[in-house]
């Protein structure tokens, strides 16, 4: 394995590149909507103790595991669970969840980013500029996505062209590799980001009250922070503020260990890991806590906000908010900002997914980049269609289900406790301060060893119980819509064999035992 | 907006303000990587 490994340009360039990673659509519209349905303000106590307690003990697990895979040219978690107990024959396997989970997200990730592109498109050309209520616009949407022919859209096509758009952007930013591909998008992507989200921020926190006094900027963010302080006794307000900062970080996803493997021994992953933590939650609770929820209150006041919140992230992104910024002046200019917002958001998100599995095909079978890249093209293009053109029929719901909540959850536990009790808190604790810019508060010793593994027990086996189970036996699926969810998972299960397979074949016959490099 | 969900609001941006300017700064002023 004499083949020079890509690796960073820059510090800023990494932590951009996690901190983009991690910013994604659910920032702008998963959070408010969360926070306004678990106690409000009060939801932010939960938010931060979880942040502290599970999302940043994370990111450095994540972080440090990669970097040291990374020492044995390993990018993947299979091989990075294998330089951390090279005894043990099968760790490799619990590794399978690290480049299956980003893949399954990618596959139906990149279909719903290349909406933000195409309804970016559409801010700009005006094309929704005559619709004002809630049923036109969702009539739009739908139209769009396929599910039905209206006087928008007669088919699918524009959705198609749009989805094509945005997949060969992603396959040429990663076909770029890490430096020249992933870093440059990100450096300029995430400062766009940012101006676009304060640009945004400015201009719902200065509407006043243009149509009701009553419906003003004041009201509206209270409606988001004035607390609910009884919401806290619910467990479930708790699990799902641990939730929200499990899925916003992209911890447990595998892309970090990846990211991580390209850094060099002795590079700080401390200091980095916090400051990409730092960005995401800037983005999350300063704009998203701040845009969504207001603009909605301010135009339609509080108890049409209130069911806008629990109609879903894509009632709130893609019916909502064209509707809000549609009564503004300068509409065309600040739909387009809204929606290109969410495609940087999402474009930055679904690089970081393709780049575990051409990691894995560059390090474990010297496959170049040109070819893995090929490879991973073809492969992922045919794996989304399912997804397009089976959307009504819950296919989309169910890859989520799988690659975006069950297996994330599992893996992350695997990942800490594998860090805290196989590889051992001495020898952990001794990696994450290597080359480190700042010392870690020496009661996240515990913190990691105890509390993190335990805090992802309970969620594991709380989802496990009160709402995986019914998604496990189908028990809410549409009869017309069970062939499709059956089909779905025959072809995740394959997926995930052939994944198996592919591991196995990459350990077969050489030698194990690389050396930190 | 109540005077409760003003503290809140306050305390939570104030905090990932501060951690931003925190780590931020340090970054800037130390080492770059290899």
């Amino acid at each position: 394995m004499s083949k020079i490994r890509d690796s960073w340009g820059s510090r800023m360039g990494v932590i951009m590149a996690v901190a983009g990673s991690a910013i994604g659509l659910g920032n702008f519209l998963r959070f408010p909507a969360k926070a306004a349905a678990n106690g409000g303000g009060a939801f932010m106590i939960p938010y931060l103790a979880a942040l502290l307690l599970l999302g940043i003990p994370l990111m450095w697990i994540e972080w440090t595991l990669g970097r040291f895979g990374g020492g044995f040219e390993h990018g993947t978690a299979p091989g990075i669970f294998h330089s951390v107990s090279r005894k043990n024959r099968f760790i490799k396997y619990f590794g399978v969840i690290g480049i299956f989970g980003p893949l399954v997200i990618f596959i139906y990730y990149t279909f719903i980013e290349s909406w933000t592109l195409g309804y970016s498109w559409f801010a700009f050309a005006g094309k929704y500029s005559g619709l004002h209520d809630q049923a036109s616009m969702q009539s739009f949407l739908a139209g769009y996505q396929g599910l039905e022919k209206n006087s928008h859209f007669n088919g699918i096509v524009p959705a198609y062209g749009f989805f094509l758009a945005t997949f060969a952007a992603n396959i040429w930013v990663v076909y770029h590799g890490i430096r020249g591909g992933i870093e440059k998008l990100c450096n300029w992507a995430l400062p766009v980001l940012f101006l676009f989200g304060v640009l945004l921020m400015a201009r719902v926190l200065t509407l006043g009250a243009p149509l009701r006094p009553e419906w003003n900027v004041s009201g509206g963010l209270g409606f988001l922070w004035n607390p609910d302080f009884s919401a806290l006794r619910s467990a479930k307000v708790w699990i799902e503020a641990a939730g929200q900062i499990f899925f916003t970080l992209s911890v447990g996803i595998g892309v970090i260990l990846t990211y991580a493997s390209y850094l060099k021994k002795g590079d700080d992953v401390v200091l980095s890991g916090l400051t990409a933590a730092a960005t995401n939650e800037l983005a999350e609770v300063v704009l998203g806590g701040s845009i969504v929820i207001t603009a909605a209150f301010v135009f339609f006041g509080p108890q049409e906000t209130k069911s806008i919140a629990q109609s879903g992230v894509f009632n709130l992104g893609f019916v909502t908010m064209p509707l809000v910024l549609n009564q503004l002046p300068l509409a065309r200019l600040f739909g387009f900002a809204w929606f290109f917002l969410l495609f940087l958001a999402g474009i930055t998100s679904s690089v970081s997914l393709a780049q575990p599995a051409i990691a894995f095909l560059e390090d474990e079978f010297a496959i170049g980049r040109k070819k893995a890249v090929a490879i991973f093209a073809a492969s992922t293009f045919v794996l989304c269609q399912p997804g397009i053109f089976f959307l009504k029929h819950g296919v989309v719901d169910e890859l989520d289900f799988w690659g975006g909540t069950f297996f994330l959850v599992v893996f992350a536990a695997i990942e800490a406790i594998l860090f805290a009790w196989v590889f051992g808190m001495d020898k952990a604790w001794d990696e994450i301060h290597k080359g480190a810019d700042m010392r870690v508060p020496v009661v996240y010793k515990f913190i990691i060893k105890y509390v993190t593994p335990a805090f992802l027990l309970v969620i594991l086996g709380f989802w496990f119980w009160q709402e995986w189970l019914p998604v496990i036996f189908m028990s809410n699926v549409p009869a017309e819509n069970r062939p499709y969810i059956v089909f779905t998972r025959i072809v995740l299960a394959c997926l995930f064999i052939v994944l198996g397979f592919l591991v196995r074949q990459a350990w077969r016959g050489r030698k194990l035992n690389r050396q930190p490099v | 907006m109540n005077a409760a969900g003003l503290v809140l609001l306050v305390c939570s941006w104030g905090f990932i303000i501060f951690l931003n300017i925190f780590c931020f700064r340090k970054v800037m002023a130390k080492k770059e990587i290899r």
